[in-house]
């Protein structure tokens, strides 16, 4: 019996599909049984990062609506024998499917593979209570900026009051310089408002949208460092203890000395 | 909440108030109510009765449906729904919760995150962070055993002697009684220690929280 899991994030843009594309990919590349379900009907793009538009016929609303088997609707990825896509409809909109329909659909998933991957919508409406319908467990993507994490929080409560507890975070995006400088919220500022398990860290690569672009997912390509990240991530999820990747983020002498003098200060608002 | 009936049937000078309890769904609500007019069956007979519904805010169907069910068997006076107000079925409404010594509180485990609310009449204790777009609302004083990024307004009512206390005090905004405040523009100065914040002089200050000053 396969695992559910649905990749989520409140705000749009900040590496869903590609953390679902790459993740998948890379459990694949680990020898496990995956399909990947894009449940963004109308907005279809999964197909599109992983190369496998133009192999579509049947769609994720064709399943529910019993117009074709679900085996007829999984399309085979064309680098891994255990890797599949479970295609969005793109003329058809959230409404097509119902949360029951959802969680049947991931029932029979997860008996044919290990890791069913739904790659969620953004926002909080039909889409996104469809895509979590059927999960047992979440990865919330965020991206180290204020409305992403503060979206991200509202997923997690709403994930909790839908019984998804404990989803993982992966903070994706991530720019060592900027971190460095004190321009970017870092893992510690985000992880300390969320409260929630790290999942992974994915460095800013300038190489993940190349390989968006081309319909390959950049866990492929060995010399990325986003891709090795994607690929911990992966293992993580398999259970196995990979630590985070090591970022120098020492805040510097005179920051540490202001924030001393702050303290102690009586503050009036 | 609770444990308090869904309906209390207050009588008022001319006929009777309802007050129906936002914490309940339409069912629980309308199975009570068909309760309590059964066992008072003698009572409402006879006379026409003015009803007048207040508290939860409800749907037109669900306000005809109430007007069914007591039609059936009240000789009604006339129907009058005032409501939407947040009403726990208190069969004494106060004014406004003033038990800043003493009163009932809430307390609430685990964080209150982005669009979450916790209302209550009394005090509320968060055993847990608040954390930004998130929002307390108590008519007593707050007390967060953790780090405040949200709103809170204490004193809710009108209390301008409430206080709110935090681990660590980091607002959006804060309301205290009828006073409004927001932390300064510019850097943020995150602080590391417990910090109390109450109204004086018709100003909100916040200051260290120092346990042998109690305030």
């Amino acid at each position: 019996m396969g695992e559910v899991i649905v990749i989520t994030s409140g705000k749009g843009g900040v590496g869903k599909t590609t953390a679902t594309a790459n993740i998948g990919t890379a459990l694949a590349l680990s020898g496990k049984r995956v399909v990947l379900v894009d449940a963004d009907i109308g907005l279809r793009n999964l197909d599109v990062v992983m190369g496998l538009e133009n192999r579509i016929v049947y769609d994720l609303v064709d399943v529910v609506e019993k117009v074709c088997r679900l085996k007829q609707a999984l399309i085979r990825d064309k680098r891994f024998e255990g890797l599949y896509l479970l295609p969005a409809a793109q003329t058809k909109d959230k409404t097509a499917v119902s949360p029951q329909q959802m969680q049947e659909l991931c029932n029979q998933l997860r008996e044919e593979f290990d890791y069913v991957l739904i790659d969620c919508p953004a926002g909080i409406e039909q889409g996104f209570k469809n895509a979590i319908a059927g999960a047992d467990k979440a990865a919330v993507v965020t991206v180290p900026e204020v409305s992403a994490v503060r979206d991200a929080d509202r997923i997690i409560g709403l994930l909790a009051s839908n019984d998804i507890m404990d989803p993982r975070l992966i903070i994706n995006r991530l720019r060592l310089d900027m971190v460095k400088r004190g321009d970017m919220m870092d893992i510690d500022d985000t992880i300390d408002i969320l409260g929630i398990d790290l999942l992974g860290v994915v460095p800013d690569d300038e190489r993940v949208v190349v390989s968006t672009n081309r319909g390959e997912p950049v866990v492929l390509d060995d010399d990325s460092l986003a891709g090795r990240a994607y690929k911990n991530i992966a293992k993580r999820l398999m259970g196995e203890d990979i630590p985070i990747m090591e970022l120098n983020t020492d805040e510097g002498f005179l920051a540490r000395l202001k924030r001393l003098f702050n303290a102690g200060k009586k503050r009036a608002l | 909440m609770m444990n308090h009936d869904a309906v209390v049937f207050k009588g008022v000078r001319n006929g009777i108030k309802i007050y129906i309890d936002s914490d309940y769904s339409s069912e629980d609500i309308l199975d009570t109510l068909k309760r309590k007019i059964e066992a008072g069956k003698r009572f409402f007979q006879g006379s026409e009765i003015n009803l007048t519904f207040t508290g939860k805010k409800l749907t037109a169907g669900e306000q005809q449906a109430i007007i069914e069910l007591v039609s059936r068997e009240i000789n009604i006076g006339s129907i009058t729904f005032d409501i939407g107000k947040t009403v726990y079925s208190d069969p004494e409404p106060v004014e406004f919760f003033d038990g800043i010594e003493e009163g009932i509180t809430r307390f609430v485990r685990g964080t209150i995150r982005s669009g979450q609310l916790v209302s209550y009449r009394g005090n509320v204790v968060i055993i847990g962070d608040v954390n930004p777009g998130g929002e307390i609302i108590a008519e007593g004083n707050i007390v967060v055993m953790g780090t405040l990024r949200g709103m809170a307004h204490a004193g809710a009512g009108g209390n301008n002697k409430a206080v709110v206390v935090a681990f660590s005090l980091q607002p959006t905004q804060l309301r205290i009684g009828t006073v409004i405040a927001r932390p300064p523009e510019g850097e943020v100065v995150k602080a590391l220690y417990p910090e109390i914040a109450y109204v004086r002089d018709g100003n909100l200050v916040i200051e260290p929280y120092l346990p042998n000053k109690g305030r």
